[in-house]
């Protein structure tokens, strides 16, 4: 298991596009990928549950990775939080 | 004339075409065939993503990347694999596809609806969107069909869905009318990407218009004209092609620096009440905030918000403004604000008693948390401290005294800030005008707060119909105060900016460059206006105007003069 602690930085929190990209993201690895925030476990392979979470900018959360893939799957993941997805 | 939100500015002139909302009534049973019924809602929702990709393709060239990300958002909602297997899981259990479909989607409704956010509360519009779209075609209704819409249509629903907005040809759409929808609905962004006009959320349209009616929808008030005569045609046909011309003027100025004539370049900021503001600051091209009104966090609640929920606010507007200057104004309640937590008594002189400054020193907790919340968020960006309401130099002293403490208490718990943080004053009374010489040894900044400053020193409240006469920032008086602050300011080599309303008038703007001021904070709409207007004159130019104004003794005399050269 592999985690990393991420301040989300894009101006609109995970909205719709970033949720989606971050979604298909952390779909593609084996590995599962966890969103912790406000002591709650979010599974990031859900668009909805990320939705639901309300995660906005300036809120700190920790990504947690496990499997086989959870280094390549915590990298791609982290880096486009740390992008701002690019926005 | 019926009235709505204004949603997307601009006028629009044409005919009502209804769209009409399909029955998706039906009745829930029980399947023997679970397999069949499962292949069933496979099919619709593989016909719905294909689709909703063509109309997300269409998207993508007419209005553009981001809009289409929105419908794309759709198909990876439907394919979500939580929701997903959910919905299977009940058409497994022998419930009917339709059924299945609909308590799942119902349930994230409730779940996005419940969510104190407007981001997450637009979700569950999509959730519905998709939920309808699916509903259809299982039970094999039509679809409407907006891209058939003749030239000059404007469009009536109960509600544009973000899929209805995809089929909108914007050259035969000039208009929309909602029954529902906010300024911050897809319905609103798509209209404003298409820039087509629209009125939301107007009560009884779908009732009180009738197919082919003519109609001019004005997105810029809100305010939609059935039958409109020939004459009001005409007036409206002026107004459209003069908002037309006039933004694609503004649209000039767009992402240029805000230069004078002579060359001389000036501070264009944003005055804003909230961190979303933050966000409009930018896409109205702000470059900076001059003005963070902080009251929003105090009101409207039970208890004052702890430290780490004020630091959050702050560091998320720091971090939306990417290094540009953020000057956060310490609370300002008392006077009209009431805040009921604070125990501020009733007072027989509002204005000229316990509020801002005056409050904050005699309440140090409060003010403290404050103070050690604008300092953390400073580790996020260009954050600077403005006190409100500053009539002597002691306040000041104060003020600038708790927040060295803050310092060094942040220091000794290894908290990251600016060390060299910039401490100002809302120059907003008589007081701190006449001694704006001395507030400047010991301010790193002014910014000029026109509405008080004009109601202090005109001792005259511009809501009290008898008195709003002498309520202007073009009296003689006035204008000396902002020359001297301004002056005085300069004279200790402090940057001077104004953040009240005056600093977006046009007839304002030649004097405050005459004056030297080299900031100006305006509303997130005004700003391409107002750099526009400064591009407009150079530095003798506006010292022959100020001359001229300041010889004269009355207002009057000031402003006819004034109309005569702007």
């Amino acid at each position: 298991m592999v985690s990393k602690k991420l301040t989300i930085v894009n101006a609109q929190g995970f909205h719709m596009r970033p949720a989606t990209t971050f979604a298909a993201a952390a779909g593609k690895y084996a590995s599962s990928v966890t969103i912790k925030h406000n002591e709650k476990d979010i599974d990031a392979k859900s668009l909805m549950n990320i939705i639901a979470a309300c995660i906005k900018c300036g809120n700190e959360i920790e990504l947690v990775c496990d499997g086989p893939d959870e280094n390549e799957a915590l990298a791609e993941t982290s880096a486009l939080i740390e992008s701002g997805f690019g926005e | 004339m019926l009235k709505g939100i204004a949603a997307s500015e601009g006028i629009g002139i044409g005919n009502v075409m209804i769209i009409e909302e399909f029955s998706l009534k039906y009745t829930p049973k029980t399947v023997t065939d679970s397999q069949a019924e499962l292949k069933r809602y496979k099919d619709a929702v593989e016909k719905f993503c294909e689709h909703t990709s063509k109309q997300a393709d269409s998207l993508r060239k007419d209005v553009g990347k981001k809009q289409a990300e929105i419908l794309e958002g759709h198909i990876q909602m439907i394919k979500d694999p939580y929701m997903g297997a959910e919905i299977e899981k009940l058409i497994q259990s022998g419930q009917c596809a339709e059924a299945s479909l609909e308590q799942i989607c119902n349930m994230f409704i409730d779940m996005f609806s419940a969510v104190d956010d407007d981001v997450t509360k637009q979700r569950a519009a999509d959730v519905k969107d998709i939920k309808n779209a699916i509903l259809g075609i299982l039970l094999g209704v039509n679809e409407v069909k907006i891209s058939d819409a003749p030239k000059n249509t404007v469009i009536v629903a109960k509600e544009v869905t973000p899929s209805m907005t995809a089929g909108i040809n914007k050259e035969n759409v000039v208009g929309i009318i909602t029954e529902t929808g906010s300024q911050t609905s897809h319905s609103a962004i798509l209209a404003r990407a298409l820039e087509i006009p629209a009125v939301l959320s107007v009560e009884n349209a779908l009732s009180s218009l009738r197919a082919n009616d003519a109609v001019i929808v004005d997105g810029s008030k809100g305010e939609i004209i059935i039958s409109p005569s020939d004459e009001v045609i005409k007036e409206y046909s002026e107004k459209r092609k003069a908002f037309l011309k006039e933004k694609r003027e503004l649209e000039n100025y767009r992402g240029k620096a805000t230069v004078s004539a002579d060359g001389k370049e000036y501070e264009l900021f944003c005055n804003i009440g909230n961190p979303k503001d933050a966000v409009k600051a930018m896409n109205a091209d702000g470059e900076g905030v001059g003005l963070f009104r902080t009251e929003f966090l105090f009101m409207d609640r039970d208890s004052t918000p702890s430290e780490d929920e004020q630091f959050e606010a702050y560091k998320q507007a720091a971090i939306v403004l990417k290094g540009k200057e953020l000057i956060i104004r310490t609370l300002d309640i008392g006077g009209d604000k009431e805040i009921p937590y604070l125990g501020l008594e009733k007072e027989e002189n509002p204005f000229m008693g316990f509020r801002a400054i005056r409050y904050c020193l005699k309440n140090r907790d409060l003010f403290k948390s404050q103070i050690r919340a604008i300092l953390r968020a400073s580790a996020f960006g260009d954050v600077r401290i403005m006190f409100p309401l500053i009539t002597a130099v002691e306040e000041l002293r104060e003020g600038k005294k708790l927040v060295e403490e803050a310092k060094a208490e942040l220091r000794n718990e290894n908290i990251d800030f600016d060390e060299n943080i910039k401490v100002g004053v809302m120059t907003e009374t008589a007081a701190s005008g006449v001694i704006a010489h001395l507030l400047a040894k010991e301010a790193d900044f002014f910014s000029i707060g026109t509405n008080d400053l004009t109601g202090y020193t005109m001792a005259a409240d511009r809501g009290n119909s008898f008195v709003a006469y002498l309520y202007s920032p073009f009296q003689p008086s006035v204008l000396m105060m902002i020359k001297r602050i301004i002056e005085c300011g300069a004279n200790e080599g402090i940057p001077v900016g104004m953040c009240g309303e005056a600093a977006a008038n046009p007839m304002m703007i030649p004097l405050l460059i005459s004056f030297g001021l080299t900031e100006f904070s305006v509303s997130a709409p005004s700003v391409l206006k107002v750099r526009k207007n400064i591009s407009k004159w150079t530095k003798s130019e506006a010292d022959k105007i100020a001359e001229k104004v300041m010889s004269f003794a009355t207002e009057q005399e000031i402003i006819e003069y004034l109309k005569t050269v702007i």
